[in-house]
């Protein structure tokens, strides 16, 4: 966990240096048409982005980082009435006024671009190299950008589609599309004579649809290609964490505004805005000690103008004024915040803690909750108890899929002898990357799929578990209300018709949805909202288990740590065992009495909560705590090269083998059980950590 | 992607199998008594009989089938009942007109269809004005708007001929295509007149499968627009016109062709109608004459060719649509 830049020195020197900003934005405004009227997207913004330097923009869904990053590339959201005034300078190019030929040319010779999901971000009916000669770069100098970007066997990927590229590998090559501007002499900007790649890479959500420990690389990556080009980066980002590992400035957006811009450490350390504040005390973080404080309240609707500080409803330090004028920016030392009450008081990130003048526990609003002020009792030892009753048992389960055809035919296997249980009342989560098949697994826990060898117990008469998916937006029924919903689950687990309304309104109440929202539809519902519904529905038929499914991971920190609130509440009033499936370490810590770490449909790690992540034994375990964001400035620690393989040919060894740099010949011979019987349980061999057991 | 187009190939036989079992069994349970039509009404039973007998037509069905089959492999489509030809080489003689009618439909209806896809997916610039508009043309019968075609072009601004495929009343050859046939020929003159010829045809033809794929495409390129993409493409600097045409046509095009492969189906049932308007000698007036005298050997040729060229386009149609999306390959 060394850090490998300093990024205080850094920004210091940029400063010192008086070169003219590569980008500049003043007084941005930018509205767009919709179907409910006009978004305000931006609300009088003014950045500046030096030669060379990292800023981090982040910000909830909806504050208008993106739009933003879009700005900058000379690309404003496309609607029937697009309104953008204020000014947009890259490399003294006016982005707004001038025309489009013009903004093109920047984008050719001097902008990269990389967006958030590069499943789709890739043209999928055109080779790797044509997309990136697109821009005028020859073979050799995109060849040159695929390595720069950590692609190896570049020569080779030039000639394939991007289908036949994995995610991390794909989020490379737009990396090293971005990298391959045209290399034309006429190439202009204030230093043409240098034209090595882009003079400013805007990056929206560039991490976000990766895995943890691909995430890591990526990041790191940008971190090494600012140096060694010189470049500017614009990381649009809702992740504190991500921001924190690169960058040197942060810059807050809320509601459209930039409420704080400074440095990265300085902001992390002593937030001035409290908002800001909130973000901080929101993150989930992997560190145990940091117990979440979600925001209150929600943003302000983007189809109203603000009349004063857009966070004034959700603030503890908001007095008469700040509801009834904007604040403006006021820049003193290096650091520019837009509050009239500034927070004083630096925020322990170890703790969370605020002194008695910070913030108190914010007011509950449209049907968010606010936790309990306590945390539950965490039973880390329940993995040592007597079990008494299993709210789920999964017996040496196996399950594989035959993928292609003909001679290609291959087996895919997904799960390879799985067995754990889900105490009654337990809440256990399940960690592990894309593919590692903990979807198969959770399909064969409530029924859908059914194992090829090995069995699933339910408690004999209790109700089969209940499903949460990710995206709630998408699991509701988008044209009958939440109520009706819940209802329809009713009816069909038996329920009277008379009693119908009442346990639905019932159920509602306890996910923390009112009458109101009862009645809404799916659509007209916040994020948490749907989650919160979602949760209802699947609470109806009295399941004795609740399986979830990337519950929190499309939601904003504030309201993840809600949702992830509800269920331990629903754990202790209902008695409600949890499985939680997620990909995110940090959400394990949040909810889980245990946690079991998947890697390539094996359970490689087995223990309780905090036993994993103080003290984790498998160095897969390890390597993914040391991915996990932090919100320390400069952490840049990819312990975990490559990405998982796909389960095609698993050979005798440990599943692990191919990314471990502890292997031992043992380990390429004998697949490593999961010992001891008592917590925790590892699979490996070597167990390289043992010794550091405290 | 070699093996693909070649199980694609291996199934086409499999299918044209089919469409021997459907004709087959179509010619068997016709109301109409081919024996009877053909040695006219006034031959007693027993003759009727007894060449019924002679024809086999009194034989188990798997025999007649097995019988039908052979001849059909030898390429012996039986004598036409009307014309006492064999309807091979009817259907040889006028084979070509329909082809090219066709062919010139086709391309009707893939070029207006990609006009009105591609406008019709840009915003504003009178595209709703256009989606009705194309909307009422699709809404026209072949036949209303062949005659509609006639009475404007023909008889009210004389610009173009009423019917047939030329001018002068002479058989086309080497080729059987007039359009090919002129050009060898050096006969310029006779080429603008055949075109002028397959206008009106070609557009009552081929005006509603342009609708039918310009929808496809439009809808279709709609959704491409909003992929992440096309936002990459544009990220790059590509100019809009490029990013249309490299970027958005060649993914969005594939709903656009299945569209088109089976609009060809509507398009050869439809050429039988504009023969008959537009007095085109091709297979579709061969069909039509031979539909109203029972001609049945001719009309079951004129179902296997027709069933043979639809099979044969969607087959093409699969194949082109493999080779634009690598992602269909594996």
């Amino acid at each position: 966990m060394s850090a490998t830049s300093s990024s205080d020195a850094r920004a210091s020197t940029r400063a010192a240096t008086d070169m003219p900003p590569v980008a500049s934005v003043e007084d941005l405004h930018v509205s767009f048409r919709v179907d409910d009227g006009t978004v305000h997207a931006l609300r009088g913004v003014d950045l500046q982005i030096a030669q060379g330097e990292i800023v981090a923009l982040v910000g909830e869904s909806g504050s208008g980082k993106s739009v933003l990053g879009s700005c900058l590339l000379g690309m404003p959201p496309r609607s029937s009435e697009t309104t953008v005034s204020g000014r947009v300078e890259v490399a003294g190019v006016d982005m707004v006024d001038d025309d489009d030929r013009a903004h093109r040319r920047v984008r050719q010779e001097l902008l990269g671009a990389v967006f958030q999901d590069p499943l789709s971000s890739l043209n999928p009916t055109m080779r790797i190299g044509r997309q990136l000669t697109e821009r005028g770069a020859d073979i050799e100098r995109a060849t040159t950008a695929l390595r720069d970007a950590g692609v190896p066997e570049p020569e080779r990927r030039m000639k394939q589609w991007p289908h036949e590229l994995s995610g991390g590998l794909r989020q490379r090559v737009m990396i090293a599309m971005a990298l391959a501007t045209d290399g034309g002499a006429e190439a202009a900007g204030p230093d043409a004579e240098k034209n090595d790649g882009p003079l400013l890479i805007v990056a929206d959500e560039p991490t976000t649809a990766l895995d943890v420990s691909v995430q890591a690389q990526i990041v790191a990556m940008f971190d090494r290609l600012r140096r060694e080009h010189d470049c500017s980066i614009l990381l649009v980002t809702h992740d504190l964490g991500v921001a924190a590992a690169v960058a040197d400035r942060i810059a807050v957006l809320y509601a459209g505004r930039i409420c704080e811009i400074g440095p990265t450490s300085a902001v992390l350390s002593n937030p001035l805005h409290p908002y800001t504040v909130g973000l901080l005390r929101s993150r989930l973080s992997i560190d145990g000690s940091a117990r979440p404080v979600p925001i209150g309240g929600s943003p302000p609707d983007p189809l109203h103008p603000l009349r004063g500080c857009g966070f004034a409803p959700r603030c503890a330090s908001a007095e008469a004024d700040c509801v009834e004028v904007l604040p403006d920016p006021m820049t003193e030392q290096g650091r520019t915040i837009a509050c009239f009450h500034p927070s004083t008081v630096p925020v322990d990130l170890r703790t969370n803690a605020v002194a008695s003048t910070g913030m108190p526990t914010p007011l509950p609003k449209d049907g968010e909750r606010t936790p309990r002020s306590d945390p539950p009792g965490r039973p880390g030892q329940i993995g040592h108890l007597a079990r008494p009753v299993s709210a789920l048992r999964l017996e040496a389960v196996s399950k594989g899929f035959d993928v292609g055809r003909g001679s290609g035919r291959n087996r895919l296997h997904a799960v390879s002898d799985v067995t754990f249980d889900v105490p009654a009342g337990g809440a256990t989560v399940l960690v592990g990357e894309s593919g590692c098949g903990k979807t198969t697994l959770l399909r064969m826990a409530t029924g859908i799929l059914t194992p090829d060898s090995g069995s699933v117990h339910w408690p004999s008469g209790g109700h089969p578990p209940q499903l949460v998916f990710q995206d709630a937006g998408a699991s509701l029924t988008p044209w009958l209300t939440v109520r009706r919903q819940v209802v329809e689950r009713l009816t069909a687990s038996g329920v009277p018709r008379a009693e119908r309304n009442d346990r639905a309104m019932d159920l509602l109440t306890k996910v923390g949805l009112d009458l109101r929202a009862a009645r809404c539809r799916p659509k007209e519902l916040s994020g948490g909202q749907r989650q919160r519904a979602a949760i209802a529905r699947a609470l109806a038929n009295d399941p004795t288990l609740l399986i979830c499914d990337e519950p929190v991971s499309a939601l904003d920190a504030s309201l993840a740590v809600r949702v992830l609130d509800l269920l331990e509440e629903l754990r202790e009033t209902l008695g409600l065992a949890i499985l939680l499936v997620t990909h995110d370490l940090a959400v394990a810590r949040r909810i889980g009495d245990e946690v079991a770490v998947m890697y390539l449909g094996r359970i490689v790690e087995r223990a309780p909560t905090d036993e994993v992540f103080d003290n984790p034994q498998h160095p897969y375990t390890r390597g993914l705590l040391d991915a996990s964001p932090t919100a320390e400035p400069g952490r840049l620690a990819p312990t975990l090269i490559g990405e998982p393989p796909t389960p095609f040919d698993i050979g005798r060894g440990c599943s692990f083998l191919s990314r471990c740099s502890f292997s031992t010949e043992q380990c390429e011979t004998e697949r490593p059980e999961l010992i001891p019987v008592t917590a925790p349980q590892v699979a490996c061999h070597v167990r390289p950590f043992a010794a550091v057991e405290v | 992607m070699l093996r693909r187009i070649a199980v694609r190939l291996a199934s086409l036989v499999g299918v044209l199998l089919l469409l021997t079992v459907i004709v087959f069994l179509i010619q068997q349970t016709l109301p109409s008594d081919p024996v009877k039509s053909f040695y006219g009404r006034n031959t007693s039973p027993e003759v009727l009989a007894e060449k019924r007998e002679e024809i086999g037509l009194d034989d188990p069905i798997v025999e007649q089938y097995t019988r039908f089959m052979e001849r059909l492999v030898q390429g012996d489509l039986g004598t036409s009942l009307r014309t006492r030809q064999p309807v091979r080489s009817d259907i040889g003689s006028f084979l070509p007109a329909t082809i090219e009618l066709a062919a010139a439909a086709a391309v009707v209806a893939v070029v207006f269809g990609g006009l009105i896809g591609i406008l019709g997916s840009r915003p504003g610039r009178g595209s709703s004005a256009m989606r009705s508009s194309s909307i009422a043309l699709a809404a026209v019968p072949t036949f209303l708007a062949g005659i509609l075609g006639i009475l404007v072009f023909y008889r009210w601004l004389g610009w173009l001929p009423a019917g047939q495929r030329s001018s002068e009343v002479s058989a086309s050859a080497p080729t059987g295509f007039l359009m090919i046939d002129t050009i060898l020929g050096g006969d310029p003159r006779g080429l603008g007149d055949a075109a002028l010829h397959l206008i009106m045809p070609a557009i009552a033809l081929g005006i509603g499968p342009a609708v039918a794929i310009g929808r496809t495409l439009r809808a279709s390129l709609r959704e491409t627009y909003s992929e992440e993409y096309i936002r990459t493409a544009r990220a790059k600097g590509v100019a809009e016109s490029t990013v249309i045409r490299r970027h958005a046509l060649r993914n969005a095009v594939n709903p656009a062709l299945a569209m088109a492969g089976l609009q060809l189906g509507l398009v050869l049932a439809g050429a039988v109608v504009v023969e008959v308007v537009f007095s085109w000698p091709g297979i579709g007036l061969y069909l039509s004459q031979g539909i109203a005298s029972s001609d049945f050997p001719a009309v079951i040729g004129v179902v296997f060719v027709l069933g043979i060229m639809y099979v044969l386009v969607n087959a093409a149609v699969d194949t082109v649509q493999l080779l634009i999306d690598p992602r269909l390959r594996t």
